[in-house]
């Protein structure tokens, strides 16, 4: 992260880095504030650290100064609970806090990232040869959980990265995901801009595409259909983007349809990465999943991809070096190759995803993933977005339960008539496939920017 | 509870016109098996998911029996009524 926000600043140092609901900044500000941030981290001894704090323009400078001297950040989510920070922080050996936080307890030394521009750095002042990054994984409960990474790793991915300083990305994702990292690293290898508003819900990337010229976004498809939503129910009419960037989540066919026909001239591309595993494959075709051709084979002997029993494993060329606060160790590898919990199917030329494994509903016995049914039911007109999901049940161990927001809300739908659709969409895939219950919503709760598929309790 | 048993047998009746199976001839001691409704694991569950929503319980995840009526169903709520 130092590298490239070194970088961008020696070529542009006056160019907008990054943009926030508290001002903008230019790379050579930001440049000159990591360096302060390196020199009073070193003044203090702080060698690992976490971050609470939802301004992208203060992540950027405590993530690039602690790169330049080693040290080790690690993101929590800024509104994570007290209760919930006091029980993971330790296991993560988490003692000193940067924040802005006053609800903090005692135990922690919490510092103002203010403070942390107090010290002059000396000119010498160079690059650590190690700098690790901790980022927390998404979805946990209980034990937290935490993969180390290391920048000059990560920055692999972005290493052949042209200049685009005409681009303004949106930080959709929070800066503390794997995804929103790649994000950060993205956009200041090629020199652009951040648009980074707070909080980060879809209808707020919405503002942000309409009134701070956005021009390319990456989100997951759970945040890209909520934000046509807004768009469509608020009869905006949207602007063109250049590069729409998708991932975190199996990409279902008539998304790509409707961002396709939405944003014509867009490029779209389909991203394929873990906190874990790091980067592993960007797909650009504009068609669901990625080509059989990029499987490893004989003749694609250097390929990170193949498939096993359905599942996805792959060989993680950036991936994390460890996991960080947890008994468990790093997920079974078998000659470098590593299993994703990604189910796919190869369907003709293509290897569809069909979901995460651990999202399979077992109905009496029958393995269903969610995903293409869900499909099937987004694909109706009066449906504006559904979740298809386990629901225990005594009789079969599980049925496919379905939650459904209708085009215009739940006041005044026609809940039978969309029944009967789904029925009808549904009707040629096996029995136990189809929903058994289904339920309206007018909103659809989500985890880290994805669809909650598990099994509800 | 205070489960209306009117309401039940509404969410029995509109389960089954879903289900396209006839209402005709319906009664409290019409079979929900075999001969009767003729219904499946898959229905049946669909079923007791339709009643716990209603109710908050329903007879085919508690205890130890299934129901084997329609009138078994309605049973269940009764006995839970208040007194």
């Amino acid at each position: 992260m130092i590298r490239l926000l070194e970088r961008a600043a020696a070529a542009s140092p006056n160019h907008a880095a990054v943009v926030t609901n508290s001002g903008s900044m230019s790379y050579g500000e930001l440049l000159a504030d990591a360096r302060r941030v390196a020199a009073a981290l070193t003044a203090r001894g702080i060698d690992r650290f976490a971050i609470l704090e939802p301004d992208a323009a203060w992540i950027l400078r405590l993530l690039a100064g602690a790169a330049l001297v080693g040290a080790e950040p690690c993101q929590y989510q800024p509104d994570t609970s007290v209760e919930e920070f006091v029980s993971q922080a330790p296991a993560l050996d988490h003692t000193i806090v940067v924040s802005h936080r006053t609800d903090l307890p005692d135990s922690f030394e919490v510092v103002l990232p203010e403070d942390l521009l107090a010290v002059d750095p000396p000119d010498d002042l160079t690059a650590a040869a190690t700098q690790p990054l901790m980022i927390r994984t998404t979805g946990t409960t209980g034990v937290p959980k935490a993969a180390r990474h290391d920048w000059s790793r990560l920055a692999r991915t972005v290493e052949d990265a042209k200049p685009h300083p005409e681009q303004r990305w949106l930080l959709a994702y929070g800066p503390q995901q794997f995804a929103g990292i790649q994000v950060l690293q993205h956009v200041a290898a090629s020199q652009a801009t951040l648009i980074a508003p707070f909080p980060r819900q879809p209808k707020d990337g919405l503002a942000a595409l309409l009134d701070n010229g956005v021009t390319c976004i990456s989100a997951t498809p759970t945040y890209w259909r909520f934000l046509l939503t807004e768009a469509r129910s608020r009869k905006v009419e949207l602007p063109a983007l250049e590069q729409i960037t998708i991932g975190g989540e199996a990409v279902p066919a008539d998304l790509l349809e409707e961002l396709s026909r939405v944003f014509p001239d867009a490029r779209i591309s389909q991203v394929y990465a873990s906190t874990e595993l790091g980067s592993i494959a960007s797909v650009r075709d504009g068609r669901p999943g990625f080509s059989v051709d990029a499987l490893f084979s004989d003749a694609n002997p250097t390929s990170n991809l193949k498939v096993v029993d359905g599942e996805l494993w792959v060989r993680a060329a950036a991936g994390m070096l460890e996991y960080a606060g947890a008994a468990e160790p790093a997920p079974a590898e078998r000659e470098g190759w590593r299993q994703t919990g990604d189910l796919v199917e190869i369907v003709g030329d293509r290897v569809e995803f069909r979901g995460r494994a651990s999202e399979v509903i077992n109905v009496g016995g029958v393995k269903v993933p969610p995903l293409p049914v869900e499909e099937r039911i987004n694909r109706i007109a009066s449906v504006e977005m559904a979740r298809v999901f386990g629901r225990p049940n005594r009789l079969t161990g599980a049925i496919v339960a379905v939650e459904v927001v209708p085009v215009g809300g739940t006041a005044g739908a026609d809940e039978e008539r969309i029944r009967s659709e789904i029925k009808a969409a549904v009707a040629d895939l096996p029995r136990a496939w189809q929903p058994r219950n289904v339920s309206f919503v007018d909103l659809i709760e989500t985890q880290g920017g994805k669809t909650a598929r598990r099994m509800e309790p | 509870m205070g489960v209306d048993l009117s309401e039940a047998r509404g969410i029995i009746t509109s389960f089954l016109e879903r289900a396209e199976k006839s209402t005709d001839g319906v009664t409290d001691t019409t079979g929900l098996w075999g001969d009767g409704l003729e219904l499946d694991s898959l229905e049946a569950a669909e079923l007791s998911a339709l009643l716990e929503d209603a109710f908050g319980s329903d007879p085919f995840s508690a205890g130890d029996d299934l129901p084997e009526t329609v009138g078994d169903i309605l049973a269940f709520y009764e006995a839970a009524a208040p007194a």
